[in-house]
């Protein structure tokens, strides 16, 4: 073989090397992590079948009292409009929720007068490494 | 008169040693491509974090080429050093053994030097020199991070922390379309093969059909560091140039009905399967393809540091201020390779025209396979998506959602196309180590 025969036979072994690699390589990593979700899926559904059988969490739909007009929340009526319940529900539920049903019980301003960027933000610069 | 002469001749070496007398045509046709790649990054701004100091460092090596200056030593004698007004104590010294032929043309006086007899019976002169380093370029020690294979994986480490590998998570089979968009380098291997270059030089034109910057600057210091210039400046500029190259393709590769195709949401992935994922993935690629390691092994270290949630400081200092910094070294450097006399050659272009043939490949197999994918599930994947797979992110995944919506605006494909785009960085990775293992 001389020499530009042979370059190509590297060529060519190298395509069907290289395609054979890469896609052994991926589909590899398409099975492992394929079956660690589903695992982890099965182990994480299970645990919320046990907490929902121990705690029984009720799943209530409260009325909430009618709103006549949008309040101005940090006004002199202390009545939180349905809106904000909302919101601060789904935050909740955002940061703390795994599928589970929950039920806000009370909303309580806080007495803190830092605005919570502000406190976010001494949180960043005080937090040690 | 005095004075006139004088200021004549301040004026004409002025002249000399300024860029007007000692650049050469090629260096002013390269300030030219510069400013169109200022144009094209300020104006259209298309990858303009790279594009940017890209083209200020092309321009500014070509009005300056020192700047990219290796360092040097010169041999001086003491006599020289003395006239040039420099300090002998501050320097080694280098002994010599000359004839006293070579002492003479040498301008040294034989009478003075040493004599060293040999078993022979020939008779040496020791000659001493002084080792005068001067220091390289600014570029040329910035340039380091790109020639000894840094700067990739510490980009890579960046990615890492800034990517979410949960569209990938909810759905592995994107891995398919990460990997069909590889094959692109393998046939421009063979192209490039043909085309009469050497082995090595043709895996690192071939690595730029995967479409990631810092994967074919990895690949090419490894394999032919001389091609880094034009290598990185290609693969740089095609990234840069998706929105232009990538769509036609698609269009082209894909029927109307196809590309309209709406997909399902996909699975919430929680933050344990997004922890495990990074070190699955450099367990498997670094055991079975060690030259891969640093690249994946940084990308996927990054990617903890994010998902970890415990080291929110380091996650936040690899997505911005290491990532930036590394970019602007990478970037202008990469630029300062394109020096007028060096780059404009016909292997210069040869090495764009490939890497283009490389790229297109690249999207057009990963659009095919989107189609196989599209076929295989009864019509449930876009075809569109595939063309991600090259792993220029997010700008590829960005392109699928754009053509996706000009045929339906109420089709978003963004995430689905996330999953191919990061699929291809890990992909062209494993690529390059396959190139790396067996061209090395």
């Amino acid at each position: 073989m001389d020499g530009n025969s042979e370059r190509l036979v590297l060529a060519l072994t190298l395509l069907l090397a290289g395609f054979i690699i890469v896609f052994v390589v991926l589909v590899l990593l398409i099975v492992i992590i394929t079956i660690y979700g589903k695992l982890i899926q099965a182990a994480q559904g299970a645990t919320a079948k046990r907490r929902e059988k121990t705690k029984k969490v009720v799943v209530e739909t409260e009325k909430l009292p009618e709103q006549k007009a949008p309040v101005v929340f940090g006004g002199s009526d202390d009545e939180i409009p349905g809106e904000i319940i909302a919101v601060i529900a789904a935050a909740v539920d955002a940061m703390y929720g795994n599928g589970t049903h929950k039920k806000i019980r009370s909303v309580k301003r806080s007495g803190n007068s830092r605005s919570a960027w502000g406190r976010a933000g001494i949180a960043e610069n005080t937090r040690p490494f | 008169m005095d004075i006139f002469s004088q200021l004549g001749n301040i004026i004409v070496e002025l002249y000399n040693s300024s860029g007007l007398a000692t650049l050469h045509w090629e260096n002013y046709v390269m300030i030219l491509i510069s400013f169109i790649l200022m144009y094209l990054a300020i104006r259209k701004q298309y990858e303009p974090l790279l594009l940017l100091p890209i083209a200020f460092g092309m321009m500014l090596v070509n009005i300056f080429p020192a700047i990219m200056g290796n360092p040097s030593t010169q041999l001086m004698t003491y006599d020289q050093v003395i006239a040039n007004g420099l300090d002998p104590a501050s320097y080694t010294t280098t002994t010599q053994l000359l004839t006293k032929t070579q002492a003479i043309s040498g301008g040294l006086d034989p009478t003075l030097l040493k004599t060293v007899t040999l078993h022979d019976g020939s008779t040496f002169y020791q000659a001493v020199y002084y080792n005068v380093t001067e220091n390289g370029g600014l570029f040329y020690y910035l340039y380091q991070g790109v020639h000894l294979g840094i700067f990739p994986p510490l980009i890579f480490l960046g990615i890492g922390a800034m990517t979410d590998f949960g569209p990938l998570i909810a759905n592995p089979k994107s891995f398919i379309l990460g990997a069909a968009a590889q094959i692109g380098i393998f046939i421009t291997f063979i192209g490039a093969i043909l085309l009469g270059f050497k082995t090595n030089e043709a895996g690192s034109i071939a690595i730029i059909g995967g479409a990631d910057g810092p994967t074919a600057i990895f690949v090419t210091s490894k394999l032919s560091p001389e091609l880094l210039g034009p290598i990185a400046v290609a693969a740089y500029s095609y990234m840069a140039l998706v929105p232009i190259i990538q769509p036609p393709i698609m269009r082209l590769l894909t029927t109307k009905k196809e590309r309209s195709i709406v997909m399902g949401q996909l699975r919430p992935v929680s933050k344990l399967e997004k922890i495990i994922f990074p070190v699955v993935v450099v367990v498997l690629v670094a055991i079975l393809l060690p030259d891969a390691a640093p690249l994946v092994g940084m990308l996927m270290l990054g990617n903890l540091f994010k998902e970890s949630g415990v080291v929110d400081r380091i996650a936040k200092t690899a997505q911005n201020e290491l990532m930036n910094i590394v970019t602007i070294f990478l970037g202008v450097t990469v630029g300062a390779t394109a020096s007028g006399t060096l780059f404009l050659t016909p292997k210069t272009l040869g090495i764009i025209a490939l890497g283009l043939i490389a790229f297109c490949l690249g999207t057009s197999c990963g659009v095919l396979f989107g189609k196989i994918m599209c076929w295989a599930t009864k019509g449930k994947v876009n075809p569109l998506i595939g063309s991600a797979g090259v792993s220029a992110v997010p700008m590829a995944a960005r392109i699928s959602q754009k053509v996706g919506q000009e045929e339906n605006p109420a089709n978003f494909l963004l995430m689905h196309a996330m999953g191919p785009n990061v699929a291809g960085v890990i992909g062209s990775a494993v690529a390059a180590g396959v190139l790396i293992s067996v061209l090395k």
